[in-house]
């Protein structure tokens, strides 16, 4: 009897269904899961979280008065505690906890975290005269305010000192700002002059025109740029005389007084004092800073921007080189090959083309686009530039195309089968008008299987924003000097090594030199890069259903 | 004996006398002699036929019989099928349109077709009109203007459409679509229109509509209708042929054929007959 | 052609029951008519009242008979909208059975007549005519069923034909009663009873000529009405001739 329910239950169905909805909650699960994770700890990150005071006694050692952020806690064995300090009582409860502190003062302290156990803190309070310190080197600090200086004298101290330290915070951003601008836009511009001057030298060289007259002239104006040169060097470096024109002295935890040059500070805040609005603000001046602005302190502190824009860039660049050429592939071999054992092998090739490994690819451009391609090229476009390579040298170009040979494959298979599944009704309506084969095919059949296309360009997109292994090889960097598109001719720099998303999160996750500090920003970077593809595909999809609902074919 | 003359036959010309042949001049479409093969497989054996001009021909038979392949014989379009062969000609008003050299467009533009579904592009009502027309080069407004409401007119769908000339055209309802996609047929003037099976996916009322619209259409055009509706044929149709297993087994006038047809398997197909 | 095969070898049986069913009822009622004229003609001839009175009152039937066929035919023709021999048929039983329908009345009239002869006395000349025309008009009558149902042009043919003869012997019976009449001027009103009779047994010859000539038609769809003897005869033999060529045509 029961032995048939069961029977009975399996034939109607249900467990398959069951199976099927649990695989699919897996999935959602752990999708879900895994973008909160990221969110938060991600997110976290830029929340000015209350620094605490404490004083901090191991047994038998002195006292210390700590000040710090509590980043994670966790209940460790008493065992292993012992282990490790023999100052561990071995009676009591069984496991122990312990807070990791972020103390920072890495070029006080020597390290930006101490594992405390939270059972020997005491006096524990988060008084509102502490101050955090963002600066661009050495990580944070954390301490009180004991005095500002202009050139080494005190002008304020005390409760003065805060007032003060805002105005004047505000005048070094402006400076900086202003020796960002020189920097970027009269140095860069000098030396691209200057290169060019030197290029041009070579070039006449190489063509056996580089008589007096031209000598003279190159001459005069390479000393006219330097003297430039050595103007704006000057102002850059008033500039940055003035940027260090003040300074403040704090205190840290132990007691000990730094002296802080303001050019050092990013930010200045006393958490503790704010309240929830303040905070919010604050939260997200830090978020916008995150995306806006570039890196520093080696990529473990600042903004990602220049990772986003190449980013950005790359893909796009991408999709405009994929699109057409997938596409013009797809339209050959659907329309106009002869359907025969020759297309079925280029399909097969087509096919597993998408499964190799992306390395391989980037191999491949490395060898191919870098190598070969760029290296002819530099040879006949650019030969004054060599042996410094122009064009043959891993860029944003080659990476482009690199990512573009990589996704070229899903375009051709979605544009295929968007055009198969065009009603042959069609064609014909259009050939029975008189239409040739090629008008039938831009007046009908292309713009009907333009959301196909769109498809496989989401597709690619999707493929390609999230590589990473083969732009290592062609083009992607840990740190580019400029981005890819700035004021200059040609205005977009294909030749330019750029940063990327995926290869920042690495960078940062498991080539810097402070780990720890830097592992938050390992997750808000991968929630950027996770943001930055939907929004491309969105962008995409959008633009397909567009499409979609203007070439809406008919049923079938 | 012709006191009472059926009404199709008091709308248009003298009615024709089924039992003296054509004569040269009223002839559109002469097929002689047509074979065709796709692959191996011969799906036209020794097919003559003469399709008389401004009359209204039908195509019936079972499934498979060839009758869709003849029609499209007519313009050609059986060369989109792979592997696809003629011989034996086909003369419109005289001319072989197999003859090597024949420009295949002009011939499908002479030609038109409306197929089975209704297949408009996903264009507005205008564009679809318009898209023969502008495949010829006509790019001015005024004359694509005229000839969309002219088209329209004869399709008698100008005023179901004339306010909405600029929406999609699969907003239309089945039946719109059908006599759009004539309207666009007749918008690049034919001399020709083939109707391979024009009806079978409408509903009765869109049906009789595009019925009623072949019959206005016959005057100017001749018209050549696969249908496997029997009914269908014997409605719209001066002249009906037969055609079983790639032959033609019978051809003539309408009214002797679906009352009194000549072979038995005429008989035994009209009558629902298994034979 | 049609022949009696023919009638069932339809895809849908259900159609091929229902034209069997209206062709047979057109048989039955022909039966019955044929009955009518039969016993019509002998009550006049026993001068059996009762046996005429039989014939007016089944005239009834035959008349409710007339309308269920006529029912039938429409629906056939609207929910079956048949072709070709199809059509020929249930057209061909739709005329039918006006022309039986008129062939019953005629009997019913033959009848009425003999009641009203019996109550006056016999024709004082006896009905020679009667059993002679009305025994071949019953033939025709019957022939031109059995044409029918046997799908016999041939046969219709002569009914058809036999239609002049009886015409032929009508005028001359109506001669010689005339004469007779003019003769014995007391039995004019018994002989006009006999001349009445004489015409609708007249009447009853060309309606069976009519039936005779919608089997032609059913048979070889051509329409031989109004034609003439010679070329209804012409028609019918190139229609068989085209029966006996077409199928070795169709074998090629």
């Amino acid at each position: 009897m029961k032995n048939q329910s069961i029977k009975g239950w399996i034939k109607s169905g249900a467990p398959g269904v069951w199976l099927s909805a649990g695989a699919v909650s897996i999935a959602v699960i752990m999708t879900v899961g895994l973008l909160l994770l990221i969110a938060v700890r991600g997110l976290g990150y830029f929340w000015p979280a209350d620094v605490l005071q404490a004083s901090y006694q191991v047994p038998g050692s002195p006292a210390q008065t700590l000040v710090g952020e509590v980043v994670a806690r966790e209940q460790v064995p008493r065992a292993r505690l012992r282990a490790t300090s023999t100052a561990v009582p071995a009676d009591g409860p069984l496991t122990m906890t312990r807070e990791l502190l972020k103390v920072g003062n890495r070029d006080v302290y020597g390290s930006d975290f101490v594992w405390v156990v939270a059972d020997w803190l005491a006096d524990v309070q988060a008084p509102a005269d502490l101050l955090v310190l963002q600066r661009r080197e050495w990580g944070n600090f954390y301490g009180r305010l004991l005095d500002i200086r202009e050139h080494g004298q005190v002008v304020a101290q005390g409760a003065d000192a805060w007032a003060e330290l805002a105005p004047r915070l505000e005048r070094v951003r402006h400076l900086r700002r202003a020796l960002d601008r020189l920097e970027a836009q009269e140095l860069s511009a000098i030396n691209r002059g200057l290169e060019n001057a030197r290029l041009q030298a070579r070039k006449l060289q190489l063509s056996g025109r580089f008589d007096a007259a031209a000598q003279a002239d190159l001459g005069a104006e390479q000393s006219a740029l330097n003297a430039r040169y050595d103007e704006a060097e000057a102002r850059l470096e008033a500039l940055r005389a003035q940027i260090d024109r003040d300074s403040l002295t704090a205190v840290e935890a132990g007691g000990q007084a730094v002296p802080i040059s303001l050019g050092q500070v990013a930010h200045a805040y006393r958490p503790n004092a704010m309240g929830p609005l303040a905070k919010a603000g604050f939260y997200c001046t830090q978020l916008w800073e995150f995306l806006s602005s570039g890196p520093r302190a080696a990529n473990t502190e600042g903004g990602v921007f220049p990772a986003i824009f190449g980013t950005v860039m790359l893909t796009l660049i991408m999709a405009v080189i994929v699109t057409p050429f997938g596409v013009l592939a797809a339209v050959y071999l659907r329309e106009y090959a002869r359907q025969g054992w020759v297309t079925r092998l280029i399909r097969v090739a087509v096919n597993n083309l998408a499964g190799v490994p992306s390395i391989v690819y980037g191999v491949f451009g490395l060898g191919f686009f870098v190598y070969v391609l760029g290296g002819s090229l530099d040879r006949l476009l650019f030969p004054e530039a060599l042996p410094a390579p122009t064009l043959g040298t891993p860029g944003l170009l080659w990476a482009s195309l690199t990512l573009a040979l990589l996704a070229v494959p899903v375009v051709i298979v979605a544009t295929e089968e968007g055009l198969a599944r065009i009603p042959r009704s069609l064609r014909e309506g259009s050939l029975a008008l008189g239409a040739t084969r090629a008008e039938t095919l831009f007046k009908v059949v292309l713009p009907m299987a333009s959301p196909a296309m769109m498809t496989g360009m989401i597709l690619a997109i999707a493929r390609a924003a999230g590589e990473v292994a083969p732009l290592m090889l062609v083009g992607v960097v840990k740190m580019a000097p400029s981005l890819p598109v700035d004021g200059h001719f040609p205005y977009v720099h294909l030749d330019q090594k750029i940063m990327h998303l995926g290869f920042h999160i690495y960078d940062v996750g498991f080539q810097s030199p402070n780990v720890e500090a830097a592992r938050p920003l390992v997750y808000a970077t991968a929630l950027l890069l996770v943001l930055v593809i939907v929004l491309l595909n969105l962008a995409a999809v959008a633009l397909r259903n567009h499409l979609r609902e203007k070439y809406k074919a008919l049923d079938s | 004996m012709d006191r009472f003359n059926s009404p199709q036959r008091s709308r248009g010309l003298a009615p024709p006398n089924p039992r003296t042949a054509l004569q040269p001049s009223d002839i559109a479409l002469q097929v002689l002699g047509l074979n065709l093969y796709y692959g191996a497989t011969q799906a036209l054996h020794d097919v003559n036929l003469d399709i008389p001009r401004q009359r209204a021909t039908a195509f019936i038979g079972p499934s498979g019989c060839g009758k869709s392949t003849l029609l499209r014989a007519f313009n050609r379009m059986n060369e989109l099928v792979d592997g696809c062969r003629v011989d034996g000609q086909v003369n419109l008003e005289g001319q072989n349109i197999y003859a090597r050299g024949h420009d295949v467009a002009e011939l499908r533009r002479r030609v038109g077709m409306v197929f089975q579904k209704p297949n408009p592009f996903p264009k507005t009502v205008y564009e679809n009109v318009v898209y023969g027309l502008r495949i010829q080069g006509v790019n001015k407004k005024r004359a694509l203007d005229e000839a969309v409401e002219w088209a329209l007119r004869g399709a008698a769908l100008w005023d179901e459409v004339k306010d909405r000339l600029h929406e999609s055209a699969l907003g239309l309802s089945g039946g719109q679509q059908q006599r759009l996609v004539i309207a666009r047929t007749i918008a690049v003037q034919p001399e020709v229109l083939l109707l391979d099976e024009p009806c079978s996916a409408l509903d009765p009322i869109s049906t009789l509509k595009v019925e009623e619209l072949i019959y206005e259409l016959k005057s100017k055009y001749t018209i050549v209708i696969v249908t496997h509706n029997m009914q269908q044929a014997a409605r719209v149709s001066d002249y009906t042929a037969f055609m079983h297993l790639g032959k033609l087994v019978e051809f003539g006038d309408t009214d002797r054929l679906f009352t009194n047809p000549a072979k038995k398997h005429t008989e035994d197909y009209i009558t629902g007959r298994y034979g | 052609m049609i022949d009696k095969h023919s009638l069932n070898h339809h895809i849908s049986q259900q159609y091929n029951a229902e034209l069997e069913e209206v062709r047979s009822h057109l048989l039955a009622m022909g039966g019955l008519v044929e009955k009518q004229v039969n016993d019509a003609v002998t009550a006049l001839i026993e001068a059996d009242s009762g046996l005429a009175q039989q014939v007016r009152e089944i005239d009834d039937d035959i008349n409710q008979m007339e309308r269920s066929i006529d029912e039938e035919c429409l629906r056939i023709l609207a929910r079956r909208q048949p072709a070709a021999s199809d059509l020929r048929l249930i057209i061909s039983i739709s005329k039918s059975v006006i022309d039986l329908e008129r062939i019953g009345d005629e009997a019913t009239k033959i009848a009425r007549r003999a009641i009203q002869l019996c109550e006056e006395g016999e024709s004082p000349r006896g009905y020679v005519e009667v059993r002679h025309i009305g025994g071949q008009v019953r033939a025709m009558v019957r022939d031109a069923l059995d044409a029918f149902a046997r799908f016999d042009a041939d046969l219709a043919l002569s009914v058809a034909q036999y239609d002049k003869t009886i015409d032929r012997e009508y005028k001359s019976a109506l001669r010689e009663l005339v004469t007779f009449m003019m003769e014995d001027p007391r039995s004019i009103s018994r002989v006009l009873s006999v001349i009445w009779v004489l015409r609708s047994l007249e009447r009853i010859g060309d309606h069976a000529r009519n039936i005779a000539e919608l089997v032609i038609y059913l048979v070889q769809g051509t329409d031989v009405r109004h034609l003439g003897l010679e070329r209804m005869r012409q028609e019918v033999q190139r229609g068989t001739d085209r029966a006996n060529v077409s199928p070795a045509a169709d074998d090629k």
